[in-house]
């Protein structure tokens, strides 16, 4: 096989087309990004070269952006809460029940079948205040005053609602992966560990769990790619407001260029996302590494 | 307490998280449906937790008739196989290459294709719109097809890597050995061998295709052009405020096709997400 499938003219013709699109759409794109953040451009007419200027201005006096990516953090965060532990807790508990447990697994992963702009809907109609929507009016039967409580429009709450909605989202991915780990753990394990008198609680804390821990760590790294560059619920849900309080570097990124024309300014927050994306991609992939050869 | 007790004690607790679990991820999506079917009246005078009045399909009718829905799916058909058919081939070819041919840079080449899945999308969207712009393919099928294919590439050669690894050497080699050229092999012997993985990688890049809105928002402008997706948030832009019971119905029209499209291949999506994430 290796001789006739191994010859130079076989390996590209199975690898070029992938390779050139590939290429083409996203590489290229990026370092065209990266060659826009060197102009003042609005789109139209001509580039004004302003060398590293952009990028001054963005690391010194630019605090809306620092805020986004704080924000980002926080975002992050909440989603590495809500999709690993929830998505954990979700796929221990597939796996204690016997009965309906594929059609409960199909159910629980209904939300990441969704669209955001159609889940943005939904919880902008479940969480709102005029008329009261479901969740404040099942609130309000607890505290009254919980019936005018304002969840998107409140500048405090809507970066945390804004993730745990993506949060929401997306947990059923993360259900599904960390089940098909648990499930493979070998049945030896969990037989010693009951010939040694674990309880149940006992046999997930310090065998299965210890496990999978590679999935785990996969999956952090995962939700963190995903969270960082995470756009269409911030950008529906909240509009990135009230104020700023919502904004993800990446929002931001796409209204600098194409709500306020700053083509290159934007490119440049643009490359500062790229940066912070590889260089915590290339981090975790690191440790994940380490955590193989242990 | 007893045994038995204890246990009866535990299978109830079970079916309760059950249920809570169930309420939490499907109760929006319920909730959506039957107030689909709420008239004017029934959100004024009911909670809105109530179920509605009765049962009414008016709302569906007034979407139908007040917005291009028609044109919305039509275009994100041809946009979901636009992007499917080539998606598939290619990376299938490039990951069933990466993974079965052994040659020098074999592991740069594959390192190469998996660093995009740590870029961000949007990154690309400056320089695809002016590109698009000036070449005036802005609001065509390619200008929003092509950066999908593109984008999908790296998750997609990923799975197929994973999968490719499983195929069995003695067939294709025996293959060989009968006089069938390697592109022969592929798509004779290889490709028929691999309808599950196909099913699996089209069923997720189909949902994500499907629900894309970004990649749509940002390269279409004309009503003509726009997707299910942008549709409804143009449709909610227009009525979300004043008609709630339309919005309702919008949403439902436009999740009922990943819904059904979902509950028929669970199968696929749910066995690729495992094979992609935990071989991977």
């Amino acid at each position: 096989m290796q001789n006739s499938f191994g010859r130079k003219k076989v390996i590209l013709m199975f690898l070029l087309p992938a390779f050139i699109i590939y290429t083409l759409f996203v590489v290229v794109s990026v370092i065209w990004a990266g060659y826009y953040s060197l102009f003042d451009w609005s789109g139209v007419g001509d580039k004004t070269f302003l060398g590293i200027r952009n990028y001054v201005h963005l690391f010194t006096k630019d605090t809306i952006f620092w805020s986004t990516a704080a924000h980002t953090l926080v975002y992050t965060i909440i989603c590495i809460l809500i999709q690993v532990f929830g998505g954990l807790v979700f796929a221990i508990f597939l796996t204690r029940i016997t009965r309906f447990r594929a059609g409960l697994q199909t159910l629980y992963y209904v939300p990441v079948v969704i669209s955001s702009v159609a889940i943005c809907q939904i919880f902008t109609k479940l969480l709102s205040v005029t008329p009261i929507g479901v969740i404040n009016a099942v609130l309000s039967i607890f505290n009254p005053d919980l019936a005018f409580m304002e969840w998107i429009s409140n500048d405090a709450l809507s970066l945390p609602v804004a993730a745990f909605v993506e949060g929401y989202k997306y947990l059923g991915l993360y259900m599904v992966i960390f089940y098909a780990a648990l499930i493979g753990v070998p049945k030896e394990l969990e037989e010693a560990a009951i010939v040694d008198g674990a309880n149940v609680v006992q046999q997930y804390l310090h065998v299965k769990i210890p496990y999978i821990r590679p999935v785990i760590v996969a999956n952090c790294v995962l939700v963190l790619n995903g969270s960082l560059r995470s756009f269409d619920i911030s950008y529906l849900l909240t509009k990135g407001g009230p104020g700023n309080s919502s904004e993800l570097m990446s929002t931001y990124m796409y209204k600098q260029a194409f709500t306020s024309m700053k083509y290159g300014y934007g490119s440049a927050v643009a490359m500062a996302i790229v940066a912070i994306c590889l260089i915590v991609g290339l981090v975790f992939r690191k440790i994940t590494e380490r955590g193989d050869e242990e | 307490m007893s045994r038995s007790t204890k246990k009866h004690i535990f299978a109830a607790l079970k079916i309760i998280v059950a249920g809570v679990l169930l309420i939490f991820q499907v109760y929006p999506i319920f909730y959506v449906i039957m107030s689909s079917m709420k008239t004017t009246e029934d959100f004024r005078k009911l909670a809105s937790y109530a179920l509605p009045g009765s049962v009414n399909f008016s709302n569906y009718i007034k979407v139908f008739t007040t917005s291009p829905m028609v044109t919305y799916f039509k275009n994100s058909i041809i946009i979901t196989v636009g992007v499917l058919i080539p998606l598939l081939l290619i990376s299938f070819m490039a990951g069933f290459a990466l993974s079965k041919i052994q040659f020098k840079g074999n592991k740069k080449v594959l390192s190469y294709f998996l660093l995009g899945l740590m870029l961000p999308f949007q990154v690309a969207l400056i320089p695809l719109f002016t590109i698009f712009n000036k070449l005036n393919l802005l609001n065509t099928y390619p200008a929003v097809i092509l950066p999908q294919i593109a984008f999908s590439l790296s998750y997609s050669i990923q799975l197929f890597y994973s999968f490719s690894k499983f195929l069995p050497d003695e067939i294709m080699e025996a293959a060989i050995i009968d006089g069938c050229t390697p592109f022969k092999t592929f798509f004779k012997i290889v490709f028929p061998m691999s309808t599950n993985s196909l099913l699996t990688v089209a069923t997720m890049q189909g949902v994500f295709t499907w629900n894309d809105f970004i990649n749509a928002y940002t390269f279409t402008r004309s009503t003509n052009m726009k997707t299910v997706t942008l549709g409804l948030n143009d449709f909610v832009g227009f009525m979300g405020t004043t008609d709630w019971g339309a919005t309702f119905a919008a949403i439902t029209v436009t999740v009922l096709p990943t819904f059904l499209f979902y509950f028929f291949t669970n199968k696929y999506m749910l066995g690729g997400l495992t094979a992609g994430a935990v071989k991977g």
